[in-house]
């Protein structure tokens, strides 16, 4: 079956705090994902799936199912370093980047892996069934209604989310693997709330609402109503920027490991952490991350205060520390004033 | 999968828990570390890293959806299939066993799991009695957690076999938060070689465990320090010995780290930091402990840590001469000080004043304001009254009975087929619904050479049959109503209401229960919140709650009683709760010839009849009282409290209690 189109991402109007943040993590996997809020109807699933589109390509072991880098020595699955081990080379091909869906009601079974159940009662023989985290290694790990994920589903998230390993003890299984995803989460917050250490496990998050402009509101119904009259003509249209955004990324890609930042960034980030009272040191390095990958994206080799500002915007405010019932508001001005010093 | 970890070395700061980590590599007997802090603090990296100094012990992880098999250990399947031999194939507390075993996020591991780890940890061996295997072998581990404490406590038997507890909190040092960054960034960009870098360094911390181990053995002991170690558990009412042993032994491990066979009072008291912390009893309600994970405990203790050095560094370092006596005398400072001894609110009122801007100033309560005159049409919004702790709630030994074995509030065990599949049992005559294929297979996985295939690859009969045990993390379901009327305003009795329904939002929060809010008052019952997991809309509403007008009691329970009623459809294994927020008085009738009171009784018997659990919290204060909830009570028949009780010591745990076993 044909992968189906499904949206164009230039083709959304306005949200940038969000299409930013996609794109970043796309740069920069070791970003840590992003988590959308926001009402219904404001293009966030829309646009993670059309994120579909512009990832790039990339290499991985031929026949892996953990579709691992074999240039990256350190993060090798059992099997690959076994093959690695025995003298063997390992076959690379290119191959995108995927978006795997985690769907609400998934299974923890079906989440983690289990035991192949047919593969036992035919052979006798124990096999490792992988689960969606596997095919997660490396690609984008979408959860809608994130919220609304079952809590022992979020368990799993959490470890294998900071890790990068998913480590399975259960139905007579004992198995490990990476799973190094990019995890992108949207929900509703009228629908309940993340709980704390999930939502730290999130690089990056963005609030998005509703355009209030009527221009704006015109245009995202003109761009819709093209896209469902005829999606084929819709494509085409977009396809010039779709590939100028593809272009953007893959350079930023390149630059990225030159991009350098000085001692004073570092000491502002940290300065406006603790100003800030955020949880523990994720944050700093996360921001530190953003900022960086901020100026690949911007096509800099280093990173500036423009650069500092943008990623304390997307990767504190579900960082602020607060008791539960507070509003959590976030105050930029100190950011602001941090920077003017 | 071997991972390359980030070097326990390269982890700036965090001593304690290095420190605890270590001594436990030296010494096994100690009994483990509880680590507990916030999000981002190193918690797991230190505890991986640590498995490169430990020699030849190794890090076993147990993860969070472990299944009983694989915990205990079962039958191995291929052997039992193609060969027709029952062996044990060892699980995780065989490979744990002379090792450290790790559980991270531990107050979120399942009680199945919880439970068996207690009874192997205490008797140090495993039993495997399942599946035609019977087999005893010995697991002795050093067992590490780490936890966020927002994420929900850890039962106090558990904690207890913790030998130590230390707390992590982030660098506040922006030089020292800028070396964490850098060197992050560092290792993730090249993790191999990061490792190489920082070989060096392991290499002679991996020594000086090693040097450790060799001298523990004959570090000696004096009577001084284990009189000293006993006064010190004794002092902060700690219960069992297991505080003062493990003092003892992590003072020993102390000492052999720094290359001492004399053991000094300061490794004692250093010791006791680590071991009694966790142990120490309450002594007055209202008194966060440790574990418990509010802010202000953990300030609270490190204040009196400072002061504890503070006092320390005006003596001399060691003195021996000291009697144990005198000792006790000085130790009981910190431990005991006064502040415990206070009332909780004002505890918190101190508090307050500390972090500023954190929380709303408290207000006082019965402040004398005469606000007779607002009764009336009029309506205002008063604040919430400053929140209280609901300590550790301890369960009401009744309650898993009255609640037929239905399991407590966190976890409920689930026959829909959601849940995390933690164990399984036999099916015996039920219908094999959600079987456990991988058990049925291992169940049947003996006597294949013996049955019948007709054909099959594998021969399963009725007795092989396992179904799966899953538990469910559901939370309660707390329906609040609360009576708004006029003269809920009067005296600032609804600030003082709002906080007691802040509390238990306090708590719900946590347990991630499901609440809903409906107010009444003026002409009816309004449902201002629909049943959500949002306990913030609910606050928020609660915080924007107007009070004025009569008195529709009848009107709030028939709404109640249709809210919850609806749940019970949707969702039938559901416990909700009622929490009715009321003084009992009733006003505004629903028709001329009956009286409002009657009618509420009227309404509150339908409750009752459905046997819905209900609390009401009588907000009835003054000398002069009509105990009207008392009669309400006895058609509801649920529990009453009034006002008093739940600021007063032990009957918050009640309610806590009460509330706990809901789901």
């Amino acid at each position: 079956m044909n992968r189906k189109k499904t949206y164009c991402f230039t083709a959304i109007v306005g949200q940038e705090d969000m299409k930013t943040a996609l794109i970043l993590n796309v740069i920069n996997p070791g970003l840590g994902g992003v988590l959308i809020r926001g009402e219904k109807g404001t293009a966030k699933s829309t646009a993670v799936r059309a994120l579909a589109e512009l990832l790039p390509l990339r290499r991985q072991v031929k026949g892996c199912r953990f579709g691992c880098d074999p240039d990256d020595a350190a993060h090798l699955c059992d099997e690959c370093r076994a093959r690695l081990e025995r003298g063997e080379i390992l076959e690379a091909e290119e191959q995108p980047m995927r978006v795997i869906d985690l769907p609400v009601s998934a299974t923890e079974d079906r989440v983690v892996g289990t035991l192949d159940i047919e593969h036992a009662i035919k052979t006798g023989e124990k096999k490792f069934e992988t689960g969606i985290l596997a095919g997660a290694n490396r690609n984008i790990l979408y959860v809608d209604e994130v919220n609304l994920l079952d809590d022992h589903v979020v368990d799993v998230l959490l470890d294998s989310a900071a890790m990068g390993v998913n480590t399975v003890e259960r139905e007579g299984v004992s198995y490990s693997h990476p799973a190094a995803f990019i995890l992108v989460g949207t929900m509703n917050p009228e629908e309940g709330d993340l709980r704390p250490q999930l939502i730290d496990r999130f690089g990056l998050s963005v609030t998005v609402a509703g355009e209030h402009e009527v221009e704006r509101r015109v245009e995202v119904l003109e761009n819709r109503l093209k896209y469902e009259n005829d999606p084929e003509a819709f494509f085409q249209e977009y396809e010039p920027k779709q590939a100028e955004l593809r272009a953007r990324i893959s350079e930023a890609c390149a630059r990225l490991p030159k991009v350098t930042y000085s001692r004073a960034v570092m000491e502002l980030i940290a300065k406006i952490c603790i100003q800030l009272e955020v949880d523990g040191h994720r944050a700093d390095i996360v921001m530190l991350k953003t900022a960086v990958t901020l100026a690949a994206y911007h096509g800099k080799d280093q990173v500036e205060k423009e650069e500092i500002l943008q990623a304390a915007r997307l990767a504190l405010p579900h960082r602020m520390r607060r008791r539960p019932f507070e509003d959590a508001q976030f105050d930029f001005s100190r950011i602001e004033e941090l920077l003017r010093e | 999968m071997k991972r390359v970890v980030y070097p326990f070395a390269a982890v700036l700061g965090q001593d304690e828990i290095k420190k605890a980590l270590l001594c436990n590599l030296v010494n096994p007997m100690i009994g483990g570390v509880l680590i507990s802090g916030e999000k981002g603090t190193a918690k797991s990296t230190l505890v991986r890293g640590l498995e490169a100094l430990a020699g030849s012990q190794r890090l076993v992880e147990l993860p969070l959806n472990i299944t009983e098999d694989r915990l205990v250990g079962s039958i191995d399947l291929s052997r039992a299939l193609l060969e027709g031999r029952s062996v044990l194939e060892p699980g995780v507390l065989w490979e744990a066993d002379g090792n450290i075993l790790y559980v991270d996020e531990v107050n979120l591991l399942s009680d199945h799991i919880v439970n068996t780890l207690l009874e192997v940890a205490a008797g140090k061996q495993n039993v495997v009695e399942r599946e035609g295997i019977s087999c005893v072998h010995d697991s002795r581990f050093v067992l590490i957690g780490s936890m966020n404490p927002e994420e929900g406590k850890l039962r106090s038997q558990f904690l207890d076999r913790f030998g130590l507890y230390v707390e992590v909190q982030g660098e506040r040092d922006p030089a020292a938060r800028v070396e964490i960054m850098s060197r992050r960034l560092e290792f993730e960009r090249d993790p191999l070689g990061f490792l190489e870098a920082y070989r060096e360094e392991t290499a002679r911390l991996q020594r000086a465990v090693t040097k450790a181990r060799e001298l523990l053995p004959k570090v000696e002991v004096t009577e001084n320090a284990l009189a000293l170690a006993a006064s010190l558990s004794e002092n902060v009412h700690c219960c069992g010995h297991r505080g003062e042993l493990a003092t003892v032994e992590t003072a020993r491990a102390l000492a052999a780290l720094d290359g001492r066979r004399m053991l000094n009072t300061e490794d004692i008291r250093e010791a006791a930091r680590f071991a009694l912390a966790h142990r120490a009893r309450e002594i007055a309600p209202g008194t966060a402990l440790p574990p418990e994970g509010e802010p202000d405990s953990r300030e609270d203790r490190d204040r009196q840590d400072q002061e504890t050095q503070q006092e320390e560094n005006q003596e001399p370092a060691e003195n021996p001469d000291k009697t144990p006596e005198e000792e006790r005398n000085q130790d009981s400072e910190p431990q005991t000080s006064e502040e415990q001894e206070k009332p909780a609110e004002q505890q918190d009122s101190e508090n307050t004043g500390e972090e500023s801007g954190r929380r709303e100033p408290s207000r006082q309560i019965s402040d004398g304001e005469d606000r007779e005159g607002d009764f009336g049409e009029s309506e205002e919004v008063q604040e919430s009254g400053e929140a209280f702790e609901i300590p550790r709630w301890q369960e009401p030994p009744a309650f898993h009975r009255v609640n037929q074995g239905a399991g407590k509030r966190t976890l409920v065990k689930s026959d829909n087929h959601q849940g995390r599949y933690v164990g399984y049992r036999t099916a015996g005559g039920e219908k094999a619904e959600d079987l456990a294929f991988d058990a049925t297979v291992r169940a049947a996985a003996p006597f294949q050479k013996n049955r019948k295939k007709n054909g099959r690859a594998i021969a399963i009969e009725k007795a092989d049959m396992r179904l799966k045990i899953r538990e469910k993390r559901t939370g309660g379901c707390i329906l609040f109503v609360v009576d708004a009327s006029a003269s809920m305003g009067a005296n600032r009795r609804m600030t003082e209401v709002k906080a007691a329904i802040v509390s238990l939002l306090n708590v719900s929060y946590q347990k991630r229960d499901r609440v809903g809010l409906i107010a009444f008052r003026k002409d009816g019952a309004e449902l201002l919140l629909g049943i959500t997991r949002s306990v913030d809309l609910a606050q928020k509403r609660l915080a924007e709650l107007p009070t004025g007008g009569k008195t529709p009691l009848a009107a709030g329970l028939d709404l109640a009683y249709e809210v919850i009623m609806g749940l019970k459809m949707r969702e039938p294994e559901v416990q909700p709760v009622i929490v009715l927020v009321s003084d009992g008085r009733a006003s505004g009738k629903k028709d001329k010839n009956s009286n409002p009171f009657a009618e509420a009784l009227k309404s509150a018997e339908r409750i009752g009849n459905q046997k819905i659990r209900t609390i009401i919290l009588d907000t009835e204060n003054g000398f002069i009282r009509f105990h009207l909830c008392g009669k309400l009570n006895e058609k509801l028949k649920g529990t009453l409290l009034t006002m008093e009780e739940l600021r007063s010591d032990g009957i918050i745990e009640a309610v806590k209690g009460y509330a706990a076993p809901l789901a």
